[in-house]
């Protein structure tokens, strides 16, 4: 009974406050060129009319048009179960499920490429290359960043590698971890969701053709990964093993606020990169979570 | 049991091979109940883990004939028989008598000699009768790919592939009479304690790793597999390359090897897992690029058997389980889900008439068994879960993580391992994204892609059993995990009973909840989806009205970005007229990847060899009185050697 509760709330916390993140940025970005910007709750609002409207489909499309975008959101929310937050742990926690979280947004990745392919549009087509293609630094990235916090906690498994303090990496650690955030989530500078040019979009451009409910559930999938990424970081950076729950409870969701309006002030105050500059800025936050590797094996590894 | 089960195995496989020629379904019959008794007898082996040891009266070449039946064997014994089963069903749609009168026969003998023949292999514990069966089987392959010999490059790819195998039958002859000299016996076993006969692992890594194509010995591989009848594709890239792995994981666990080995192994098995699937993301032709594809899954596999040699080394026991255990488990998945994509290709190549995917598209509407089949493949070789494909590179990556945590020198190889691991996970997502976007989404680009038609029964249902049991391993693995465990035990018999902690189970839920809700929630989007009304409309393109299929992304595009960054090996060729003037006439533009090591290492070196050989011919040219000067030169050569070296 106490799991299905705890399954339940889960839930309720990640579902519900994820389109909260999106929000947040855009009024940070408003706030910064001094515009009133659209109300935090506009994600809501959008995703409930999204959910009431009809579809207009592709001539060409399969049924697997409709399925991707829901594989995906079921792959993401999966993710995000087994992602612990703070005190409460996570819902299913074993040896080696942070490899299960990373390929699990790989399988999000596959669905929503799929999708895309399914129009024969030449520009999703470009869209779901440049997706698949910058997945592979980012890949290698979260796999160096994963590797550090799993030598210096001496575990592969997700409640104990984000529970204790932070090692010695943490600087290097949090960069490249922002900076895989940033190109996974398709923010500025590696992409910028306000684009009206299909030519150089890649995450907006693939999903140019969806409509009605499968455009909520791929919006309402990729907020879930945001916020995934934002307790990611967080939990992996901030020293938060001393305080008590509530401490760290509200740690995290101040933690979370902040990386968020991190992004806002990046998207305002940087200008997205040329195509062929974002392998460098790639393999950057490679290098910097392959250094802190090696800090956290030099340094205090147990 | 297991004597019953060979016997019933070995009858049907003789019937067989004597009714190919005459009667096609008593041939089929053969082959399923020779298939069925492989699979029992493996099943057995694995279940009880009784090791099955059996000495005849019999005697072949002065050799009694000895069979031994243990876990390694049987593991892959059963991945054999399911495909050899499976396989010889999508034969008789695939490569009937009427559409190939001149091959389909002897198709057929070739087929359940090779069977066999890999049987014996397998199960044979004679170093004599081991080579025997493996060149048997070597030629019944050659024969098999060259079924279609009309066609030169059919022809090329095997003579190829002749060639390639028989430098790897050298390897293996100089290694089994070596070891036969050493040891005085052609009989094989564990010899552990024999320190002399590690050097000439170095003799079966060449000979194993060419049958297993590895990089940089893979140069046969894409060829022959691409040209080969897609039934024959099937089970060469799912059985006969793993034979190669069966003989590096049986004599690296019978014979003492080098220290170096492991680190040997594992760094090549890294790199044919990442060069393999950039030069996939490279490829244009479906069964090319698959076959690419296995260099990869023969690398993945490689890790997890160098890894466990280096735990060896290193004296612990829980990583190296863990990792040979991920390489011996994708054995059977990469068999399974390879096997698996290549019967779809020869769905779609018997349905279109061509490879080229810049001629496919949009074959969903017409071949949906094949489409959604293919995909499962793909996310299975994507390694994605819940399916099979995921578990193993799971188990694979432990042993990685679990190496480094040990902070020993094995740390130094997991690293960069475990991340070109992930590197090659994702590029291989890359890449099948690309395949079943390109063959079956989107509109047809071609009039053959349009008037497709989806295969027959026989097609379908090989392919839906190697589908199931590919959703079987991933929604299950707890049911798998202990056959693998005991193979890794025959492997190496000190680690019995070490402790291996897997959540095997946690996953198996995990994926099995996965799965339901997956379908679940497609299901309710697509009734949502429904009610509020479906309108069908034409592709958004930025509001061009007359979007053709020529418009759409082509598999090239798809990889430029990748390709791009690895073409300092895949070294692709352009032929490119771009358009000039102000109303251009005409532009063209084409690119296609060689097979580099091939054009840029072997066939040089190849050309050296024949240009000394050229140059040596003169000396051969029939005059007698030169011969006596020949002679002459000899003589006097030896006797100032007797006369300068005498003293010694």
């Amino acid at each position: 009974m106490t799991l299905i509760l705890d399954l339940i709330l889960r839930l309720a916390v990640w579902l519900l406050l994820a389109p909260l993140l999106p929000g947040i940025i855009n009024k940070v970005k408003a706030w910064v060129a001094c515009r009133r910007g659209p109300p935090v709750l506009q994600l809501y609002y959008d995703l409930a009319k999204l959910w009431r409207k009809g579809v207009v489909l592709s001539t060409l499309a399969s049924p697997g048009f409709i399925a991707g975008p829901a594989v995906a959101w079921v792959a993401l929310t999966g993710a995000a179960m087994l992602m612990p937050l703070g005190p409460a742990g996570s819902a299913l926690s074993f040896r080696g499920d942070v490899l299960l979280l990373i390929y699990l947004l790989a399988l999000a990745r596959f669905c929503t490429a799929w999708a895309a392919m399914e129009t024969g549009s030449a520009f999703e087509g470009m869209g779901a290359a440049r997706e698949v293609s910058y997945a592979v630094l980012a890949e290698a990235a979260i796999i160096a960043a994963v590797l550090s916090l799993s030598v210096q906690t001496g575990s592969v498994s997700l409640v104990t590698m984000l529970s204790p303090s932070a090692g010695a990496g943490a600087v290097l650690l949090a960069a490249g971890l922002f900076t895989v955030l940033l190109a996974e989530n398709c923010r500025v500078p590696f992409d910028d969701p306000n684009t009206h040019l299909e030519l150089t979009m890649i995450h907006e451009v693939m999903v140019l053709d969806h409509s009605g409910p499968p455009l909520a559930a791929i919006l309402h999938g990729a907020s879930v990964k945001l916020l995934l990424f934002a307790v990611l970081l967080v939990q992996a950076v901030l020293p938060m093993g001393e305080l008590p729950p509530l401490g760290v409870a509200g740690a995290l969701a101040a933690g979370v606020l902040v990386v968020t309006v991190g992004v806002g002030l990046v998207e305002s105050l940087l200008a997205r990169l040329a195509f062929r500059r974002v392998p460098l800025l790639l393999t950057t936050a490679f290098l910097l979570c392959l250094f802190a590797l090696l800090v956290a094996w030099k340094g205090g590894a147990k | 049991m297991i004597e019953i089960l060979f016997t019933i195995s070995g009858a049907g496989m003789l019937v067989s091979i004597l009714a190919g020629a005459r009667a096609p379904k008593l041939w089929l019959a053969g082959v399923l109940v020779g298939a069925m008794g492989g699979f029992g007898a493996a099943v057995a082996a694995l279940v009880t883990g009784v090791v099955w040891d059996w000495q005849g009266a019999l005697t072949l070449g002065g050799e009694a004939v000895h069979l031994r039946l243990d876990a390694v064997s049987a593991l892959f014994l059963a991945l054999l028989s399911v495909v050899g089963g499976a396989g010889a069903v999508y034969e008789r749609e695939y490569w009937t008598e009427i559409a190939h009168p001149r091959s389909a026969r002897s198709g057929r003998v070739w087929w359940s000699l090779l069977l066999l023949c890999l049987g014996l292999v397998l199960v044979t514990t004679n170093g004599l009768h081991f080579l025997i069966a493996w060149e048997l089987f070597t030629v019944s392959a050659y024969f098999l790919v060259t079924l279609d010999r009309e066609r030169r490059e059919v022809r090329a790819a095997g003579w190829l592939y002749l060639a390639a195998s028989h430098v790897a039958a050298l390897c293996l002859f100089a290694f089994f009479t070596l070891l036969a000299v050493r040891t005085g016996s052609w009989e094989l076993g564990g010899m552990r304690d024999h320190a002399e006969l590690a050097p000439l692992f170095w003799l079966a890594l060449v000979g194993f790793g060419l049958k297993a194509g590895l990089f940089p010995l893979h140069i046969w591989l894409p060829s022959a597999h691409s040209n080969a009848p897609s039934h024959v594709s099937a089970i060469l890239s799912g059985v006969t390359i793993k034979i190669g792995i069966y003989g590096l994981v049986r004599f690296s666990g019978w014979l003492p090897v080098p220290p170096e080995a492991g680190w040997v192994v594992a760094f090549l098995g890294v790199t044919s897992a990442v060069l393999g699937v950039a030069f996939a993301l490279g490829q244009h032709d479906l069964k090319r690029l698959l076959a690419y594809h296995s260099v990869e899954n023969i690398g993945i596999i490689l890790i997890g058997l160098g890894f466990a040699l280096v735990a060896v080394g290193q004296g612990n026991a829980t990583w190296g389980r863990l990792a040979l255990a991920g390489g011996l488990l994708h054995v059977w998945n990469h068999g399974l889900f390879k096997a698996l994509l290549f019967f779809s290709a020869g769905s779609v190549l018997h349905a279109t008439g061509t490879r080229e995917m810049s001629r496919l598209g949009g074959l969903w509407r017409v071949m949906p068994w094949t489409a959604s089949l293919f995909a499962l493949g793909a996310v299975a070789i994507s390694g994605l879960p819940p399916l099979n494909g995921f578990v193993s590179e799971w188990l694979v990556f432990l042993g990685l993580f679990d190496a480094t945590l040990a902070h020993g020198p094995s740390a130094w190889a997991a690293i960069p391992a475990a991340i070109l691991l992930g590197i090659t996970g994702a590029l291989a997502l890359a890449c099948f994204v690309k395949v079943c976007g390109v063959v079956f989404l989107g509109a047809p680009r071609s009039h053959a892609a349009a008037h497709a038609h989806e295969s027959g029964p026989a097609m379908r249902g090989a392919m839906i059993v190697l589908g199931a049991a590919c959703v079987a391993i991933g929604l299950a693995p707890v049911v798998f995990w202990p056959a693998v465990l005991r193979a890794v035990d025959v492997w190496n018999p000190v680690w019995v009973g070490a402790q291996t902690p897997v959540a095997l189970s946690s996953l198996g839920v995990f994926h099995v909840a996965l799965a339901v809700l997956a379908f679940l929630a497609a299901s309710w989007l697509w009734r949502r989806a429904g009610r509020g009304g479906l309108t069908r409309a034409l592709t958004w393109d930025c509001g061009y009205v007359f979007p053709t299929p020529r418009m759409q992304y082509t598999a090239g595009s798809f990889a430029g970005i990748i390709t791009e960054w690895f073409a300092w090996i895949l070294r692709p060729v352009r032929h490119e007229h771009r358009p000039t003037e102000t109303l251009p006439v005409s532009a063209r533009f084409s690119e296609h990847t060689p097979e580099t090591v091939l054009e840029y290492a072997v066939e040089p070196a190849g050309g050296v060899v024949m240009q000394l050989s050229q140059a040596a011919r003169r000396l051969q040219h029939g005059r007698v009185q030169a011969y006596l000067l020949y002679l002459l030169i000899g003589l006097a050569a030896l006797a100032v050697v007797v006369l300068l070296g005498g003293d010694k």
